[in-house]
């Protein structure tokens, strides 16, 4: 919702510049504390769903503000850090089907892999290193989504119960489904 | 069983690197790895193939994330105009009246469960007959969430090469707490759980804490003793190749009581079948002496 619009819905015009002004709350400390932590991962979580990054963006604000009133009613603290990729991993899927041209829009991660300039020393070793990435990233492309799920919660750093919450599935098939995705990517690097 | 003899599976290798491992599976594991090269240059590649994932995956695209300080700014604001949101007397009314009606629904809704689980169970109890599990049995089977099962890399000849009693080891007491953390079990006395591998040593099964899980002794009818008699029943049928190791740990890993009764062909635990006959015997007796 956009912010103008919601200043002019409310009875008291100064509403929210005084609430602004207003020392935050331990709640609101604690979600932008949590914020400013897992801002990014979340965005790089919610964007590997095919949705733009500023559908990501709108996910990730969405994640936040449901944190807070989850907090507000003093819900269970037990794995905040699953439970806010697990609210991402929902609200990204909502947006991935509700956006009709999602998958026509979608961004490869190979192409992204090319955008970056990488800082290698020279045109050709970047030029490898691009080639490299981009036959890994095609290689996780074609793993089942699931799969690809769990590599990219893995590199954000859950642990394997946070993973299994999170895509609700039991703890031998993050092990399992981990271990054959790195199977894979080491027998097509060829070591 | 010592890791000495066998390599490592990739999946416990990986386990390994994402710290994942029991402490004491873990200190196994990093002894085995210092002293075989063919592990470590297995444990090498996944940590490769690990790194190339982490900075394929997010190096390039961090970059062009938008700064945080714009989406920081949108997020207090929003926080604000939460909080700052009026409480507004109608709201309240509408708010309360559905908050009633979501409870009615809900005890309505329970009502429906309890009954519809209620005949449910009754029918499978029907169905079942004996088989079906007496409440005290609860806990006997693992919460496969906690306890998957976990294996690592064996042959016959390892498995069969040593007596199954040799192979199966105390858990330590650490790894017994953790355990009965994870389950949410306080104050339990030794008396009163047995931690039990899912998937015994003598079968390829791990000390991984995935692979245990407390089995309640006081069970009357399927307890830790009876999947004891099961470990060894199918140790023996691998040995002497009537079932091949990977059948044996899938069908103790996925339904232990399953596997029991067909391997035993029984639908109960052996002994307890003797014992009930026994009893009905001497009611029986009496009876036909009048």
């Amino acid at each position: 919702m956009p912010l103008k619009d919601s200043v002019i819905a409310l009875p008291f015009p100064n509403a929210v510049e005084a609430a602004h002004s207003a020392k935050p709350s331990p709640i609101e400390r604690e979600v932008m504390k949590l914020f400013e932590q897992f801002r990014d991962p979340l965005l790089r979580y919610a964007h590997s769903f095919g949705i733009s990054v500023h559908d990501a963006e709108e996910v990730t604000q969405e994640v936040f503000l449901s944190l807070f009133r989850h907090l507000q009613l003093h819900r269970s603290r037990r794995n905040l850090r699953g439970w806010i990729f697990c609210v991402a991993h929902n609200i990204a899927l909502k947006h991935r089907q509700a956006n009709q041209r999602s998958r026509q829009t979608m961004t490869p991660d190979w192409t992204i892999a090319e955008r970056q300039p990488d800082p290698a020393p020279n045109p050709e070793e970047q030029f490898s290193l691009i080639q490299r990435r981009r036959r890994l990233l095609a290689i996780v492309q074609a793993l089942p989504e699931q799969e690809q799920r769990c590599l990219r919660l893995r590199a954000e750093g859950l642990r394997y119960r946070e993973i299994a919450a999170v895509l609700g599935i039991s703890l031998g098939s993050v092990s399992i489904s981990l271990t054959g995705s790195l199977a894979r990517l080491i027998r097509a690097a060829g070591r | 069983m010592s890791t000495d003899n066998f390599h490592i599976a990739d999946q416990e290798l990986l386990q390994a690197a994402d710290g994942e491992l029991s402490f004491l599976r873990a200190a196994k594991v990093r002894a085995h790895l210092a002293a075989c090269w063919d592990c470590r240059a297995r444990m090498a590649g996944i940590e490769e193939a690990v790194t190339d994932f982490a900075r394929a995956y997010r190096d390039p695209l961090t970059p062009q994330l938008p700064p945080i300080a714009g989406s920081r700014a949108m997020l207090r604001a929003r926080l604000s105009e939460l909080i700052a949101k009026p409480s507004n007397p109608s709201w309240h009314n509408f708010f309360h009246f559905h908050l009633t009606l979501r409870v009615f629904a809900c005890i309505c809704a329970t009502f429906l469960i309890v009954a519809v689980g209620a005949e449910l169970f009754f029918q499978h109890f029907a169905k079942q007959g004996k088989s079906a599990l007496i409440s005290s049995d609860r806990g006997i089977i693992p919460d496969p969430r906690l306890t998957p099962g976990a294996t690592r890399q064996v042959t016959i000849n390892d498995v069969c090469s040593m007596p199954h009693e040799d192979v199966v080891r105390e858990v330590p007491t650490v790894t017994r707490q953790q355990i009965f953390r994870e389950y949410g079990i306080g104050n339990a006395g030794p008396e009163d759980y047995e931690i039990d591998y899912l998937i015994t040593p003598g079968l390829g099964g791990t000390e991984d804490i995935h692979n245990l899980w407390p089995e309640p002794y006081k069970s009357r009818m399927w307890n830790a003793r009876v999947k004891d008699t099961l470990e060894e029943r199918l140790h023996q049928m691998v040995c002497i190749g009537k079932i091949d190791l990977a059948t044996a740990q899938h069908d103790i890993a996925t339904d232990w009581i399953a596997a029991y009764k067909k391997y035993f062909h029984t639908d109960r635990p052996v002994g307890l079948s003797s014992q009930l006959n026994r009893r009905q015997e001497k009611r029986s007796g009496p009876a036909k002496a009048t």
